[in-house]
């Protein structure tokens, strides 16, 4: 076949600069953010669909807010890694949670996250798996294998590992450079560029 | 012209079409896949999320009354052992049982009992048979053919206690609300497989 549009590549990038491949799944795509300059790798599973079905209160703003995945810039979700908002029962029934994430945050292969929030310049490793209503502050490293379990804060600057989870180190003076993910981004894409 | 494009190659056979059982109740998304050769029962009010894979190419699978089987999830998938149900019954998931995110339960009389959470990534054996209200918790693996008692949660790469905190019956209650909830939200189709 001959065709004049350029030949289709293995991602789709967005006006803001979002790189979403076309072999990732997103259910519910209306109420999935994106920040902008995220990058969304094949085989990715992001549960749009698992929507709030319980407002928090009436007079905080009329229009309702149906958002179930929000995701800040910069953020990299690998290879079949998993992100579903967490559900639980709120006043005698039941309902899902919206999961927001903020800048910089990489996601490892086959993790799953049922995270209530994530901070910003948070790296989670090869399959690990975040409980549900887990809260992750800001510059917070968690090793491969590592399962959070529900609920579990992890203050800003530490490092945990296990089954289940456990604090086992602090981020380094000086150490959070390496949760800039701007150079990452640039090496995946259509015409992706080598690492600098 | 539609603003979806569709591929002009036929459908991937995807193989063999299980005969299935369903109730008029559950809810099953568009996008679970159903395969096999065996007959596939799911019983009432029961979920079954997108991308959940049902496989009886080694036997029967049972699904009983509100459980829910997560997204990639799989039952009766073959494991390495290769065993296939003696009995005819691949697996077996009781009543109330959740199957969470990529959770793997291998054919060969597999049985789960009423209450029991397999935590994501777990994988349960061929031939194990799981006890009533237990938890799994995640990337937990259970041998083949292991037999686990009631109320046991495994936790911490084996680690094994027993639950007393009597919650069985409010996990059930809990559970029921969650899929008042799937099934507004999760368009289901179960045409798609009869």
């Amino acid at each position: 076949m001959s065709s004049r549009r350029a030949p289709r590549g293995e991602y789709i990038e967005t006006e803001t600069g979002n790189k979403v491949a076309r072999k990732a799944t997103l259910l519910g795509t209306q109420n999935i953010m994106l920040g902008g300059k995220t990058v969304i790798q094949p085989e990715v599973l992001i549960r749009g669909d698992l929507i709030r079905t319980i407002q928090a209160s009436t007079q905080s703003g009329a229009a309702s807010n149906n958002t179930a995945v929000s995701i800040g810039r910069y953020c990299f979700l690998s290879r079949g890694c998993c992100l579903r908002p967490p559900g639980r029962l709120y006043k005698g029934a039941f309902t899902f949670m919206p999961l927001r994430m903020g800048d910089h945050v990489f996601v490892g292969p086959g993790s799953v996250v049922q995270a209530a929030s994530i901070g910003s310049h948070v790296h989670i490793g090869t399959n690990v798996v975040v409980g549900e209503f887990a809260i992750i502050k800001d510059y917070v490293r968690i090793l491969d294998g590592t399962v959070v379990p529900p609920n579990m804060v992890i203050p800003s600057f530490s490092i945990v590992a296990g089954q289940p989870a456990r604090l086992i180190g602090e981020v380094p003076e000086g150490g959070h450079e390496a949760f800039e993910l701007r150079g990452l981004y640039k090496t995946v894409g259509n015409n992706p560029q080598p690492a600098s | 012209m539609s603003s979806k494009r569709h591929s002009i190659l036929p459908p991937a056979p995807s193989g063999p079409k299980p005969p299935v059982h369903f109730s008029s109740s559950i809810t099953i998304a568009d996008s679970a896949v159903l395969t096999g050769t065996h007959s596939i029962a799911i019983h009432g009010e029961s979920v079954v999320h997108p991308r959940a894979r049902l496989d009886s190419l080694a036997g029967r699978i049972t699904v009983g009354r509100r459980c829910v089987v997560h997204e990639r999830a799989t039952l009766g998938a073959v494991g390495v052992s290769g065993r296939v149900a003696e009995s005819g019954a691949a697996v077996t998931l009781a009543d109330y049982v959740t199957v969470e995110v990529g959770a793997a339960v291998e054919a060969g009389d597999t049985v789960i009992g009423e209450g029991t959470v397999v935590g994501v990534g777990a994988k349960v054996g061929a031939g194990a048979v799981i006890g009533k209200h237990c938890t799994l918790t995640p990337h937990t693996e259970i041998a083949a053919g292991e037999v686990l008692p009631d109320y046991t949660v495994v936790y911490s790469n084996g680690m094994r206690r027993t639950d007393k905190r009597g919650m069985a019956e409010l996990k059930n209650k809990g559970l029921a609300r969650q899929i008042d909830v799937l099934r507004r939200i999760i368009p289901s189709n179960p045409g798609k497989f009869a």
